[in-house]
């Protein structure tokens, strides 16, 4: 490791690095990314060129530069990370040490926005979370500095409704009128990005920064208000992104991913802290945002050409990053070991779908690559973007040249090839275990996650199992990337849907079999091949071929709920002692999953049952809207779409016809008498049972989305 | 209280359209939250006479329609006289006026009073007013524009290539079968 520059100074206040620092350890870590490259490459250019270099060679050898970059990046990341982790005297540019033990104790004068930006999430899940939040900031006695709005662009009927009723449910519980807000806009321009910016514009200007969440974000207010301190002392920083750890899977993809972040999470994260510097990247969540440069300099152009490649840009959050260095103010990563959180995907599937819209988002960058204007190491984060899922088309190349050469087998006389090839198996084998040896070590040796010994016998076992299923899933990933990434090439876009975070049912064989079976044929057709070729290649390529035959059996049992929980294997300290924001949501939604449903035709639209039929959601919807001008012109269309909604229900209608009725107030004002006043042979059997129904189902209309404990004690919660 | 007539002998309509327009008017109200049994018994029955008053002058509309005609009309008179002051439309005095009557916890505090125009305690209208929420702060408009960004050179190149991709199918798909027959030929040498 080099030695770091003797400057001898605190962090400047502003929250830039010094430029010496910096470049040193920019330097130190590029040198050393680049030695290992070299040496690959060079090992294998000694492998393959014995007898002069064929074309696919030459191919091979162009492939794998990439791939060797991309592993000797992670390599040393991680590495740097756990060197930074165990160092004895404090990292100089920790934003941590720029807090003062009377900061802390300070009281926050300065306003901030808390948003939460939705699309047809789960209602429970979002409110609980944002109330765990609430609870949690109210907590640290600094409430009063903090506004809370849910962003929706929903454009699903029955939750809109719903986040409605959380939201007037939430903010009776909580007093919290006039700090929890709620916004719907009618048309969602521009995905998240476009809400984000549509805050902006809209409220911007009342507040000094914004805590960006997701859905399934939760944060501490512990966290938070640090966060605002750390930006209040560093004025040079434009956004400063914290760490979300992954919690409450409940399936093995999810469990594992939770372990595997929490144990090389930190390293990883410290790492890239140490090579990024200012020039950091923003995950779009669990970040606080200096809102000023943002509105000033964050706003999106779209891209040339249409989508995919073109047109709105999806991956918005490396693009603000950029532009925000571009401004000129610093782009942070805080180091966080607890208080900031999300949810993963719980099975496979989900997780290709997050990954499909990713891919599209990372694809897009390609465009900005070349832009003028922007700092190297934003445009350095852009390329790593592509590469992580253009990595997979090369890869699936380079397995393709090497069953070719395979198949076209030369002497190899020179002792010095034989050489080469073993050194360069084994430097490939060290670049792709060592991080995570060094990093079980660290754990072993230190007790960073788990001080008992058993935990981390447990954490060992639970180590080689992470390696084993994430072996497995490497080459079904890479199939999918590299299939998304021609996707996007060749147009294929990609639609805007809500993500699933919990599972709901058993495994769907159904979905593994239509999505995992092209998988298993493409390895049943490769092995053929491959024992064709020799045994030998058969036997090299074999643990890329057993991933791919199996690919239904890893999708199926990453995607159960057997996960290992039982005995003891991919804990994380936060299933053992919960943080509270945590244990109070947690808690909630047990006490909502208990409460009984209504008849299943009914909750199904229980949403518009609800604003059409019960008064006060009425009353709440209509007050909510805008109302609109020159609606005349499509008053007799609404009419015609009232009559067929009475008549023959909800299901007669589409989407975006049961949309625009209950954007207009006086449609809805008049249908919700209109349907009382109907005679029972004009009513669909829907609104019949509905109206019979209604009264029997929920003891109050707002309490059933939110949990209606009190807040769990103070004892219980430490 | 306005005193309750209970005997009801409407001079129009069927008594099987009188019972349905009961249960919907009762259905109705119970929607309110209104437990009061007492109470609710008096609403229906006072709405129902004014009803059967309305539907003696036009029977093309079922009784169930006067009754929730006559309701709503009873829920806009007791709004308005509550909320007489507040410059908000018809509209917005029923949504917000219900709205506010189940924010001040209404339905439990003050059963006996609801729809009673003659008799407003002091203590609900002004629960009700002050319950008239809304969802966003006053909002403080910035501008947000977005700036170019110059793509450069080599962007403007493959903007080209993709465009040519993006307007002809034909191509895209003839660039997307070289390749898989490439590689099917490939197999097959392989194979041979």
């Amino acid at each position: 490791m080099s030695k770091e520059p003797s400057m001898g100074t605190p962090p400047p206040p502003q929250g830039l690095p010094p430029k010496g620092y910096t470049r040193a350890r920019r330097a130190t870590f590029f040198s050393l990314v680049g030695l290992g490259t070299f040496l690959g490459t060079w090992l294998l250019y000694i492998f393959l060129a014995e007898h002069g270099l064929r074309w696919c060679e030459i191919a091979l050898l162009i492939v794998f530069i990439p791939l060797y970059y991309q592993l000797n990046n992670g390599f040393w990341t991680a590495l740097i990370g756990v060197w930074l982790l165990n160092r004895p005297y404090p990292d100089p540019l920790d934003l941590w040490n720029t807090l003062s033990a009377d900061d802390h104790k300070r009281p926050i004068d300065v306003s901030t926005a808390v948003i939460v930006p939705i699309y047809n999430e789960d209602v429970t899940r979002v409110y609980e979370g944002l109330r765990a939040i609430y609870l949690s900031l109210k907590e640290t006695g600094q409430l009063e500095s903090f506004d809370f709005f849910i962003l929706s662009d929903s454009d699903d009927t029955n939750k809109w409704i719903e986040e409605e009723v959380a939201w007037l449910e939430l903010c009776r519980q909580l007093e919290g009128f006039g700090k929890i807000f709620y916004r719907k806009r009618r048309k969602p321009i521009n995905r998240k990005s476009g809400n984000v910016s549509d805050f902006c514009r809209r409220w911007g200007k009342r507040y000094r920064y914004t805590v960006v969440l997701d859905a399934d974000s939760v944060m501490s207010g512990a966290l938070i208000t640090a966060m605002v301190r750390i930006m209040e002392k560093n004025a040079g920083i434009g956004i400063l992104q914290t760490f979300p750890k992954q919690i409450g899977s409940e399936t093995m993809l999810g469990r594992v991913m939770q372990f595997a972040q929490a144990l090389y999470g930190p390293a990883f994260m410290a790492g890239l802290d140490y090579w990024q510097g200012g020039e950091a990247n923003y995950w779009g969540h669990n970040a606080i945002i200096r809102l000023a440069p943002f509105i000033e300099s964050c706003a999106l152009p779209p891209l040339p050409g249409k989508e995919p490649f073109g047109g709105h840009i999806l991956s918005h959050d490396f693009v603000e990053a950029a532009l925000m260095r571009k401004a000129g103010y610093a782009v942070r990563l805080l180091r966080t070991s607890r208080g900031s959180y999300e949810e993963g995907p719980p099975t496979l599937v989900d997780m290709l779908k997050r990954d499909r819209r990713w891919c599209q988002g990372n694809m897009q960058h390609f465009w900005l690559l070349f832009a003028k204007g922007w700092h190297p190491m934003s445009r350095l984060n852009f390329f790593h973007g592509i590469l992580s899922y253009a990595s997979s088309v090369l890869w699936f190349l380079f397995l393709l040249l090497a069953t070719f050469l395979a198949a076209t087998p030369v002497e190899q006389a020179d002792d010095k090839v034989a050489l080469a090839e073993q050194l360069l198996l084994g430097l490939t084998i060290t670049l792709i275990f060592l991080p995570k040896i060094v990093m079980l070590l660290d754990e072993l040796f230190t007790g960073r996650l788990f001080k008992p010994l058993k935990l981390r016998m447990l954490t060992l076992m639970s180590c080689a199992g992470d390696t084993i299923i994430f072996t497995l899933m490497a080459p079904v990933l890479m199939i999918f990337h590299a299939q998304f990434v021609i996707y996007t090439i060749l147009g294929k876009g990609v639609r805007w849907i809500a993500q699933r975070r919990k599972i709901d049912g058993g495994v769907d064989w159904r979905e593994l079999f239509f999505t995992f079976g092209p998988i298993v044929l493409i390895g049943l057709i490769w092995t053929f091949i491959a024992f064709r070729v020799s045994a030998g290649f058969l036997l090299w390529i074999s643990p890329i071929l057993v991933s791919l035959i199996l690919a239904m059996v890893i999708g199926a049992v990453v995607s159960s709920g057997r996960s290992g929980f039982r005995f003891g294997l991919f804990r994380i300290p936060e299933e053992l002692e919960k943080p509270p924001e945590i244990l109070q949501l947690e808690s909630n939604l047990a006490e909502i999953k208990d409460r009984a449903l209504t008849h299943p035709d009914l909750e199904k639209n229980f949403g518009l049952v609800q604003v059409f039929l019960d008064p006060y959601v009425n009353g709440l919807h209509v007050s909510l809207l805008r109302r609109r001008r020159n609606i005349h012109v499509s008053r007799d269309f609404l009419r015609e779409l009232a009559d067929r909604l009475i008549r023959q229900g909800p299901q007669a209608l589409k989407k975006w016809e049961l949309k625009s009725m209950i954007h207009d107030t006086d449609t809805v004002t008049d249908l919700h008498y209109r349907l009382w006043s109907a005679a029972e042979h004009d009513l669909a059997p829907f609104w019949s049972l509905a109206i019979k129904q209604y009264n029997l189902a929920k003891s109050s209309p707002f309490a059933h989305l939110l949990a209606q404990n009190e807040p769990l004690p103070l004892e219980a919660l430490a | 209280m306005e005193a309750v007539n209970i005997q009801f002998a409407p001079g129009t309509g069927t008594e099987e359209e009188w019972n349905e327009a009961y249960a919907r008017l009762a259905d109705y109200f119970r929607s309110y939250r209104l437990h009061n049994r007492l109470r609710r018994t008096q609403l229906i029955l006072e709405t129902l006479r004014r009803a059967a008053e309305a539907h003696s002058k036009d029977a093309s509309k079922t009784p169930t329609a006067h009754a929730i005609e006559q309701a709503k009309l009873k829920l806009h008179e007791w709004l308005g006289e509550i909320y007489s002051d507040l410059n908000l439309t018809d509209s917005q005095i029923a949504a917000s006026g219900r709205l506010g009557f189940h924010l001040c916890d209404g339905p439990n505090r003050w059963p006996q009073f609801f729809l009673d125009r003659g008799n407003l305690p002091p203590d609900m209208t002004s629960a009700m007013r002050s319950a008239v929420r809304t969802s966003g702060p006053s909002m403080q408009v910035s501008k947000m524009t977005p700036r170019d960004i110059d793509l450069g050179r080599i962007t403007e190149v493959a903007e080209g290539t993709f465009d040519t991709f993006e307007r002809s199918p034909l191509f895209r798909y003839a660039a997307l079968i070289l390749f898989v027959s490439g590689v099917l030929s490939y197999f097959y040498w392989l194979l041979r």
